[in-house]
């Protein structure tokens, strides 16, 4: 890379909110680093802090247990879901959409926590986070706040992280366990690629949810189809809660019949 | 920075600019050119090496990241003019051709053979789904695999 710039790699929480507490307008925190090395290397980002959290003790922790729901540091990577059976048993909508994310190399190295900060409305993770009611924990220099994920995404790559604050672990809940969903996800090859559209649907019990990607500025939970809803109801649903757009990946209205297409075809899979 | 790290098997110290990545140091710092750099960005897997393990694209890491590593890249391959396994499944069912792809193809390849020594046609396709190659079609790239492994229970190969 041409454009330099220091990298520092903090051993402890508190060096770690520090180096982003002075490093507010000039730092970026580093998880996996698939998506910021190729952002600083195109000269879509400056920064002059490049900020490891991967360091810091217990950042690739992956816990979970019976009666407790599931807890994951920044350091997590995708493939780290997808090795660890406890999520394979207890969250597979988890695997449903990280199987979906990238290459084999790259889910060796993306994180989780930086799938879902980058905030692109094709984030593959971000469905399945808000489909099963996860929450994050973020911190900074002033302490800790706590926030579901429904309320985190604000717009195109805009979360709710403020300056100096970063996302210290995402837990899912234990009433989410034994969910079961499936993922489409529209793509213009069979390997890996950027969704055109993408639909999760997650049911648990008796309530269904779904959640869109790469229709709207941000990805959307959808909680208000119920199961007594015929497919044209849910699909009436799902689409009132979108607004895609026309780009180089498709148009519109393609996508707006992709989204109804696999609705229908989830409701018939996912019973 | 100064950092140290294994690579096949060699124990380096060196200084690194803390903005290079991990491909630039091995090519320019070790003089390790085997592993390629075509995209820069995370789409080819030219540059796949196996860092602590598994295989990932050194073009999106920092070499200051590699403090402390155990890393494998294709230069720990073949023992003087002996190919190793993969190589020599490679070489014997044309899964080279230009060859730039095959540093990154083989690390892939020893990745997944470390954690399944029998991979199924579908596991082996996963495993390079990151890899792309210009010039074999990838069906060659396969049945090396395959034959090195001992078919797989699916029996026959299905083109990609
Ligand atoms: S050079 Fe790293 S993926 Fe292409
Ligand atoms: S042999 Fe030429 S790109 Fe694969």
């Amino acid at each position: 890379m041409l454009y330099e710039f220091s990298y520092l790699a903090p051993r402890s929480v508190a060096d770690l909110v520090q180096a982003l507490d002075e490093h507010k307008d000039d730092g970026k925190f580093l998880a996996g680093g698939t998506d910021l090395l190729p952002n600083i290397r195109n000269g879509l980002m400056r920064p002059r802090f490049v900020i490891d959290g991967k360091k810091v003790p217990g950042a690739d922790a992956l816990n979970g247990g019976a009666t407790e729901g599931l807890s994951m540091g920044p350091a997590v990577s995708i493939n780290d879901l997808l090795r660890s059976p406890f999520v394979r048993e207890q969250y597979p909508v988890l695997c449903v959409c990280a199987h979906e994310l990238a290459s084999h190399q790259i889910r060796n190295r993306a994180t989780v926590a930086g799938n879902v900060v980058n905030a692109s409305p094709c984030s593959d993770m971000a469905p399945a986070l808000l489909c099963l009611g996860a929450t994050a924990l973020l911190r900074s220099a002033g302490g800790e706040r706590e926030l579901a994920f429904k309320d985190f995404f604000t717009g195109v790559k805009k979360t709710a992280l403020k300056p100096g604050e970063y996302l210290e672990r995402i837990v899912i809940p234990a009433a989410s366990k034994g969910a079961r969903g499936s993922y489409k996800k529209l793509k213009r090859i069979a390997g890996h690629d950027l969704g055109i559209v993408g639909v999760l649907m997650v049911r648990l019990g008796d309530s269904l949810r779904f959640a869109v990607s790469s229709a709207a500025p941000t990805p959307v939970l959808v909680e208000s189809v119920t199961a007594k809803d015929s497919p044209e109801e849910a699909v009436a649903k799902v689409l009132a809660a979108v607004s895609p757009i026309s780009d180089v990946r498709g148009t519109k209205e393609y996508r707006e019949h992709m989204i109804g297409v696999y609705v229908r075809r989830l409701l018939a899979e996912v019973k | 920075m100064r950092i140290k790290l294994t690579v096949n098997g060699l124990l380096y110290e060196r200084d690194c600019s803390e903005h290079h990545t991990l491909l630039r140091f091995l090519r320019e710092e070790l003089g390790l050119t085997g592993t390629k750099e075509g995209c820069g960005m995370g789409e080819c897997g030219a540059c796949t090496v196996i860092f602590n393990g598994k295989a990932v694209n050194s073009c999106m890491m920092l070499a200051a990241e590699a403090d402390g590593a155990v890393i494998h890249t294709i230069e720990g391959e073949a023992s003087g003019p002996t190919l190793s396994a993969i190589q020599a499944s490679f070489e014997k069912h044309h899964a080279v051709q230009c060859g730039f792809c095959t540093p990154g193809m083989v690390m892939s390849v020893k990745e997944l053979l470390s954690n399944k020594p029998k991979p199924s046609t579908e596991e082996i396709k996963d495993a390079v789904e990151g890899n792309f190659c210009r010039c074999t079609g990838y069906v060659q790239i396969i049945e090396a695999v395959s034959e090195l492994t001992g078919a797989n229970e699916k029996g026959e190969l299905e083109h990609v």
